[in-house]
């Protein structure tokens, strides 16, 4: 076990530099660089200031001074926030996104596991359908869509009760919280809900549920211990990509109830080529993702142990 | 503990089934999958289901289990009694649950029979603590006890382990301790060693034998083989087509087969014996379509002694001789024939 942890932080290190190169190389070749704004600027003050950030250096130079930095963890300077450490933004935005995240991912996966199994044990009967319609909506509806109308049906809540229940925007409590990070959520709550749901059907239908049945063992019982520890196990495989899907989907619901959160600088900086910044953020959200999946499949090999031996 | 064959209590046979019939809704129109089942089995004794496969021998004894899924399946006739007790439609006879506590059941492929993220010793543990209260490390501790008289060896340390690292055989001897854990008076086996080798198909089958005689449960083993029905069999029940058309003793059934199609299975059934080589002969054809059952025997377009009443009515059944019985219109005194004649090799 202790041998894969290893092998897996390896390859994961091997992915973020990865993540890195491309990234460098990408932003480099778009037209353009973070000095290229609206304002007027003399060839010297230009020169001056290439000269500051390294910009004058050639590319490869560039490269090897940008991963030297990088794996002492620095990631320099803002370029367009003045003296701004890009490690401080992400140290000041990356936890409330973070929060944000984990906690739509806890409500998708609780969310898609509970509507899952009642889908199944409710085969073809209302409460079935029922779901399934809304799973349906779940997983085509787009996401600033279902922010929008989350936000909308908060605003007419509160009108109606004549106070505020729920905050229909910011950041701060519990209360912040809950509409965005279901909402962000959702999508991947319909998915895992249905992959539940056929999961925990092919499991009904299985040999060893069979088995479980001619033991005598009462159907709760069958339920808990036989059926939901393996139907469980497509949905954790999938829950790595699920929170990559719901970390970038982070971005818009961020911006939709001003949550002050890394997405926006994110997108800013994108906006701006603020090199610094879109690198800083790029690498940290890539090796954070890492980290979450190699997360992910250990958890796994703690659940299945067909895997664990293989470790 | 002694084998015997004396008739226990008050003569009532251990389990009766009679006139069983089980239908299924599908797609494609309703199946009868079953159609007027009947037999019986006594303590200590084995009772040998044959047929090919899709002739509802599973369909039979997973009724007697409630193991049916419902809807689609459907009892639509008959009973099946333990001791003198109905049991189809129930959970319990006498106070004790039927499924895991009178009745045990083992299946044909152990490989995906167990849960796969259980260990041994828990699924073996589970029937002691549902159907006995044991607590969970008492459980255990029996579990262990159980997989040692099944002869699997270093008990203590398997138990620990999850059905991957099991071969085939120890995982259908971890099935037959998981069974006896609740010491049932019946054991259904269904097709028990049809998914693994012929060596360790005989020491699985060497294993519910000593059991038997240990415990003296009934077993009703369900099996394609005639081979592991010579070796195990008391009593057999030749099925075809959801019924049983040949029903007797071992020895009845084999030396004296009284139904053609039993006849066919013999004859497309290898033998090791060299004095009794000879030429494998299959049964052509298939059997008939259980959406819509045929009028006469079913066996009619297959049978090489067919006569035209056979297509157009249902056979009686003919008892022969003690509880020997037929299925075929041969046995009818105006079929004109003397079936010993046609097909008894050795004439009683
Ligand atoms: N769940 C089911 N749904 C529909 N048909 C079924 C079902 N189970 C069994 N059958 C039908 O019942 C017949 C007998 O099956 P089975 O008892 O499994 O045969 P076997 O003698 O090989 O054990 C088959 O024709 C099969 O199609
Ligand atoms: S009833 Fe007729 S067709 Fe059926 S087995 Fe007997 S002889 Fe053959
Ligand atoms: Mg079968």
């Amino acid at each position: 076990m202790w041998l894969y942890i290893l092998k897996r932080a390896l390859q994961g290190i091997i992915t973020v530099w990865f993540i890195a190169t491309a990234t460098f190389f990408a932003m480099h070749n778009v037209p353009g660089d973070p000095l290229t704004n609206d304002r007027a600027m003399t060839e010297t003050t230009r020169a001056n200031l290439e000269s500051k950030y390294g910009l004058d250096q050639p590319i490869t130079t560039q490269y090897l001074i940008f991963l030297r930095n990088l794996s002492r963890g620095d990631f320099g300077i803002s370029f367009v926030q003045e003296n701004r450490e890009v490690n401080d933004i992400i140290r000041e935005h990356f936890p409330v996104s973070a929060i944000l995240g984990v906690l739509a991912v806890v409500f998708a996966a609780i969310g898609g596991v509970l509507f899952g199994a009642l889908t199944a044990l409710y085969r073809n009967r209302l409460p079935d359908y029922l779901i399934m319609f809304l799973v349906i909506l779940g997983i085509s509806v787009p996401s600033f869509v279902v922010a929008a109308l989350g936000q909308l049906s908060l605003v007419s809540l509160n009108t109606l009760m004549g106070f505020t229940v729920l905050p229909v925007a910011g950041w701060g409590t519990v209360m912040h919280m809950l509409v965005p990070a279901l909402v962000l959520g959702l999508s991947t709550m319909a998915y895992l809900t249905r992959l539940m749901r056929s999961s925990m059907l092919e499991v009904t239908s299985s040999d060893y549920v069979r088995t479980a049945k001619s033991k005598g063992v009462p159907p709760t019982r069958i339920f808990t211990r036989h059926q939901l520890r393996n139907a469980i196990l497509p949905v954790v495989t999938v829950l790595g990509p699920a929170i990559a899907a719901i970390t970038t989907g982070g971005f818009v619901v961020e911006l939709v109830f001003a949550i002050p959160g890394l997405g926006r600088y994110f997108v800013e900086a994108v906006q701006q080529l603020d090199y610094t910044v879109i690198m800083g953020t790029t690498v940290f959200y890539g090796a954070f993702l890492v980290f979450m999946v190699i997360l992910v499949d250990v958890v796994y090999g703690f659940i299945d142990p067909r895997v664990r031996l293989d470790l | 503990m002694t084998a015997g064959k004396e008739n226990v209590d008050s003569g009532i046979p251990l389990l009766t089934v009679e006139n069983l019939q089980v239908e299924f809704d599908t797609y494609g129109g309703t199946v009868q999958a079953v159609r007027g089942v009947s037999f019986s089995v006594d303590q200590r004794q084995t009772l040998a289901i044959v047929g090919e496969s899709g002739c509802g021998k599973s369909v039979t004894v997973q009724s007697i289990m409630g193991l049916i899924p419902t809807p689609p399946g459907r009892i639509t006739a008959g009973s099946a009694r333990l001791r003198g007790h109905e049991t189809l439609g129930r959970s319990t006879v006498g106070g004790k649950q039927i499924r895991g506590a009178e009745i045990g059941m083992i299946f044909q492929d152990p490989m995906t029979s167990l849960n796969p993220t259980m260990t041994i010793g828990d699924q073996i543990a589970e029937p002691l603590q549902v159907h006995r209260g044991y607590s969970a490390s008492d459980a255990f501790t029996e579990a262990i006890r159980l997989i040692e008289l099944c002869k699997i060896p270093e008990a203590a340390k398997r138990a620990r382990q999850y059905p991957f690292e099991f071969s085939g055989g120890m995982l259908q001897r971890a099935m037959i301790a998981m069974v006896l854990s609740c010491k049932p008076s019946v054991l259904i086996a269904d097709e028990p060693t049809t998914a693994l080798d012929v060596t360790i198909q005989a020491q699985i089958l060497d294993l519910m034998q000593e059991l038997q005689k240990e415990t003296g449960m009934a077993i009703i083993l369900i099996t394609h083989d005639l081979g592991v029905v010579a070796r195990m069999a008391d009593e057999v029940a030749v099925m075809y087509a959801g019924k049983v058309v040949e029903y007797g003793s071992a020895d009845d059934v084999f030396y004296h087969s009284a139904h053609p199609y039993t006849v066919g299975l013999k004859e497309a059934m290898p033998m090791n014996d060299p004095a009794r080589q000879h030429v494998l002969k299959p049964i052509d054809g298939s059997p008939p379509d259980l959406f819509a059952p045929p009028a006469g025997c079913g066996y009619c377009p297959r049978c090489p002694y067919a006569m035209q009443i056979c297509s157009e009515r249902q056979p009686q059944g003919h008892n022969l001789h003690g509880h020997h019985f037929a299925s075929c219109w041969l046995h009818h005194a105006k079929s004109g024939r003397k079936p010993e004649t046609i097909f008894f090799k050795d004439a009683r």
